[in-house]
């Protein structure tokens, strides 16, 4: 197996916070890496750090083609920086959808602005991408006229239109109301289907045990266990990792 | 029958109505335009100065507005128009008069283009970054069409300030309306007529650009509105 992300040794500090202590993982082709954790454990900084929305403080960074190394007070080449962002898309917990724009103008921008497709082009991918998130019909409505199931799966379809080598999910149900997890968790686990290499944060066991191939529990920044679905969520060994999931599952 | 004093004061009123919209629209309109365009420019600069991220850009830029901001605009006008050609630089009053109030909107208008661009969310840098922009493509295509939105009502309000603040200009000799009305009123004594008469001009201008200022939010504001309310 190859890996789309690896990251080894990553250090990440918020002035005298240690948020993330020596991560060693690697996101596979083709898989899905589902990282669980309590709230303030660093699993949303870990996940920043793949596209390099946080910049890792020290270690190194793969995605696709691109290595990065990062030491303290060494800032990244912006070239390297705009190159490995392109290979990835993320989706955002609160959307983050650009509110000037209908929503298929939101999945073209980037195609004309950074990859610099034609319009007509772009015009063509997003209706496409967006069929296939089920919302052909809202292509000229504006996020704020959609529901937050509406507006995360144009979340995903923004993020597809660039035809990242790995999609990046940061806790992407959780600021929707119950009735409207599923549809979204439904297209992600058709990308998934489709064999889309994905790192998705996430709150959600019972997709989680779903979707994932691998799963990762961090807390308080360090990685405390990795395994398969089975080893980590339904058969937990480790001691924290129980704890974390009994509380979850309490609610 | 109408007395002596009444007929003459509508006959001033008349007479003065048509030379004082003259300098109005001779002068305090195209001083109140010019000085807004290119102050508006200059804003848009200090403001990008101000957040970037090299230091001696932003110390400048913080520097001016310092100045600007703490200094009353009538005596800039008059270091400007009556201090400079000590220096060697002589300026006729309409360009000195230029100056002074691009130097004014440039650094007012510098903070509300600053505040309204900080007051985008976090996540839609994030967003525009996390989709490969660069720094200027998300500044360009995403952040500053949405600090339009929100900097319109507040530019308006220097603009229509503006408007007023020309009068100003009638003490570096610009004859402008609230000057004319001056002299108006030196020939015929009636202040309290001339000078309302000059108020009522002063509001006709400011009301067109309220209606202008409507008809933009009605045309830029519609999609945020909405989402007005929403939080993240």
């Amino acid at each position: 197996m190859t890996a789309m992300i690896e990251m080894k040794n990553v250090q990440k500090l918020f002035g005298p916070h240690h948020v993330l202590k020596d991560i060693n993982l690697s996101a596979e082709r083709g898989k899905v890496l589902v990282i669980i954790g309590p709230s303030g454990s660093g699993k949303s900084t870990l996940l920043r750090c793949m596209n390099l929305l946080e910049m890792p403080t020290e270690g190194s960074l793969t995605v696709g083609d691109i290595r990065m190394e990062f030491h303290d007070g060494n800032k990244p080449k912006r070239d390297q920086v705009l190159t490995l962002r392109r290979q990835t898309g993320m989706v955002f917990q609160s959307y983050n959808l650009f509110p000037h724009m209908t929503v298929l103008a939101n999945v073209m921008e980037a195609q004309v602005i950074v990859l610099k497709r034609s319009i007509e082009e772009a015009r063509k991918r997003a209706t496409e991408l967006l069929r296939k998130v089920g919302l052909a019909d809202k292509a000229n409505a504006y996020p704020s006229q959609l529901s937050g199931g509406q507006q995360q799966r144009v979340g995903i379809a923004r993020a597809m239109a660039v035809d990242p080598k790995v999609l990046l999910f940061d806790e992407p149900t959780s600021a929707l109301d119950p009735e409207l997890v599923g549809e979204v968790l439904k297209v992600i686990q058709e990308l998934a289907a489709e064999g889309m290499t994905m790192v998705i944060v996430t709150h959600e066991m019972k997709f989680a045990s779903q979707v994932a191939d691998k799963v990762i529990m961090v807390d308080e920044g360090c990685i405390i266990a990795e395994g398969t679905p089975e080893e980590i969520i339904q058969n937990p060994a480790h001691e924290r990792v129980r704890s974390f999931l009994s509380r979850i599952t309490e609610r | 029958m109408m007395s002596d004093r009444t007929e003459r004061l509508i006959d001033i009123f008349i007479h003065s109505f048509m030379p004082l919209l003259q300098a109005g629209v001779k002068f305090t309109v195209p001083l109140t335009l010019i000085s807004f365009a290119l102050g508006l420019i200059v804003a848009f600069i200090t403001a990008l100065a101000r957040l970037s991220s090299l230091k001696p850009l932003s110390w400048i830029a913080w520097f001016y507005v310092w100045i600007i901001r703490g200094t009353p605009l009538l005596v800039q006008l008059f270091i400007i128009f009556y201090g400079l050609p000590s220096l060697g630089v002589t300026l006729t009053p309409f360009p000195a008069a230029v100056i002074g109030f691009t130097l004014s909107v440039g650094a007012y208008g510098s903070e509300i283009i600053r505040a309204a661009i900080g007051s985008i969310p976090a996540g839609q840098w994030e967003a525009a970054y996390s989709l490969g922009m660069t720094r200027g493509q998300a500044l360009r295509r995403i952040i500053l069409p949405q600090a339009t939105t929100v900097s319109l009502p507040p530019l308006f309000n220097s603009f229509i300030s503006l408007i007023k603040d020309t009068s100003l200009a009638a003490t570096i000799t610009v004859t402008e309306l609230f000057q004319k009305g001056q002299q108006i009123t030196a020939a015929v004594y009636e202040p309290l007529l001339l000078y309302i008469e000059v108020a009522l001009i002063y509001l006709l201008f400011s009301t067109v650009l309220s209606g202008l200022q409507s008809w933009l939010e009605r045309r830029y504001g519609r999609h945020n509105v909405r989402a007005g309310g929403r939080i993240s």
